[in-house]
């Protein structure tokens, strides 16, 4: 039923990233993003205990003052979307309310050329990994229909941020390797299991939650197998991950 | 019917609605009245997430068999069908229905249902989700159950449109993708609670919400401050 839209938007990346010649990465959503949704520029922020800390990647400068304005100011977009976790879609910033909102930001995003801005949370459930930026150089809401676009791209955003902050850290081939592609498939389908063995993990690790699904990541594709089958072996007590790999296995 | 029950079930529903209440917790609880109002075995709510997934976001109970008959009908089953018709869908034998949804059949009669009803969650003209009932045996609801269900449908929908806090939270879809993302952040913490005690998913459930309630705090914000390691009292040691 859904997996068309999101074998889509994971495509487009693929596609974006092979003609750059490089694996996919947040650059790749952030230029996906602006394509598809015709806007004029993107970031990704990375956060740091629930807050933004630092731009990972912008697609042009612009973006780039617009995402460092935010972090220095304390005050945007980028602060609501993670601690709310809902996106923010300010299609006009010469309305009140944005000025309300951002009264030291959107004076000077105005002046840098942005006349709206939208923000997803790049976040699963408690894991709050950072913030996909946009920008529009005219108002104007996003697209109609592109919301769930925008999702599938900020869920692809989460992954590879989570997956490059804990690159090799406790992963069990720490290459680094382009896991996306391989388990895109089973993104596509919420499963509850996922969510429920992250959280086993946290435990069994003594990671925190993003360490902890990046690590559960890395042991499917290390042993080629479905991220849902690896967290339901991992729920029913089947399979136990150690803090050393080698470990890893029955209880 | 228990008309006692009945009205008891809603006035409680209603109570619940007040500022800031849980949406998933007040799901939680409609799934569980359902399950002892009409007399079916289980139930489930059911959301479409705007990236177009059907996905659950309350069941009466946690056992694996059950949530997985709920993930499964995003391929196919009555929930599918009732969320793209936007009409109830009803199998009073499972056993018949395998041409119908093969694998939900399959699935469904192997855990032990019988009959089936998926009740659509409707606001005006577009469907957000599906209230799925089972039961064991094969007789399905008479008319006035089923009147009953779907006005629990559609107070389940009230309730997901009611739940403001302090995002401005303007669509429907937003209002949508934040009830989902609470119900991961649940299981996170359900996860890793069942892990720190040594309990079943059911049981970390429970303990969840019973802390929420008696701290007097949302529990999507228990379950986020859980996973996160910055609930100081939560769990509580054991005793002695």
């Amino acid at each position: 039923m859904t997996e068309r839209r999101a074998e889509v938007v994971w495509g487009r990346l693929a596609e974006h990233a092979a003609a750059a010649g490089r694996r996919v990465s947040v650059a790749d959503v952030c230029a996906v993003a602006v394509q598809s949704a015709q806007l004029t520029g993107a970031w990704v922020t990375a956060a740091r205990d629930g807050g933004p800390d630092f731009v990972l990647c912008v697609t042009d400068p612009v973006s780039e003052r617009l995402a460092e304005l935010q972090l220095m100011l304390g005050e945007g977009p980028c602060y609501d979307v993670l601690a709310s976790v809902a996106p923010v879609l300010a299609a006009d910033l010469d309305n009140e309310e944005a000025s309300r909102r951002w009264p030291g930001f959107t004076s000077q995003a105005r002046q840098l050329g942005a006349a709206a801005i939208f923000a997803f949370p790049l976040t699963i459930g408690a894991i709050r990994a950072g913030v996909l930026g946009m920008f529009r150089s005219s108002p104007g809401p996003l697209p109609t229909g592109w919301l769930g676009d925008g999702l599938v791209l900020a869920d692809a955003a989460t992954v590879l941020l989570l997956d490059g902050l804990h690159d090799g850290a406790d992963g069990a081939d720490g290459t680094g390797e382009p896991v996306l592609n391989g388990q895109s498939p089973d993104l596509v389908l919420h499963r509850a299991e996922i969510d429920q063995a992250t959280g086993m993990l946290t435990v069994q690790l003594d990671i925190p939650a993003g360490a902890a699904f990046a690590r559960l990541r890395a042991y499917a594709y290390a042993h080629d197998r479905r991220l849902a089958d690896v967290a339901r072996d991992i729920v029913a007590r089947r399979l136990r991950l150690h803090k050393e790999p080698e470990r890893d296995g029955a209880p | 019917m228990d008309a006692e029950l009945l009205s008891d079930t809603f006035v409680d529903l209603a109570d619940t609605m007040v500022a800031d209440f849980d949406v998933i917790d007040f799901l939680h609880m409609l799934t569980d009245r359902s399950v002892r109002l009409l007399s079916v075995s289980a139930a489930g709510v059911m959301l479409a997430d705007p990236r177009g997934e059907l996905r659950v976001a309350a069941a009466s109970s946690e056992a694996a068999g059950l949530v997985e008959l709920f993930q499964l009908q995003n391929d196919q089953g009555p929930c599918l069908d009732c969320y793209r018709t936007g009409h109830p869908i009803t199998a009073p034998d499972l056993a018949g229905a395998s041409q119908r949804w093969p694998r939900f059949a399959a699935a469904a009669i192997q855990a032990g249902f019988g009959t089936v009803h998926a009740l659509p969650m409707r606001l005006r003209d577009q469907v957000i989700g599906a209230l799925n009932l089972f039961g064991t045996g094969t007789v399905l609801l008479e008319p006035a159950d089923l009147r009953i269900g779907q006005a629990l449908a559609d107070v389940a929908t009230i309730g997901l449109l009611q739940e403001r806090n302090v995002r401005r939270v303007a669509t429907l879809a937003e209002q949508l993708q934040a009830a989902l993302n609470s119900r991961v952040a649940i299981e996170q913490a359900k996860g890793k609670l069942a892990e720190r005690l040594n309990v079943d998913m059911d049981q970390a459930f429970t303990l969840l919400r019973d802390y929420a309630r008696s701290s007097n705090q949302r529990l999507t914000d228990v379950a986020r401050q859980f996973v996160a390691g910055t609930t100081a009292d939560f769990p509580p040691p054991p005793p002695g």
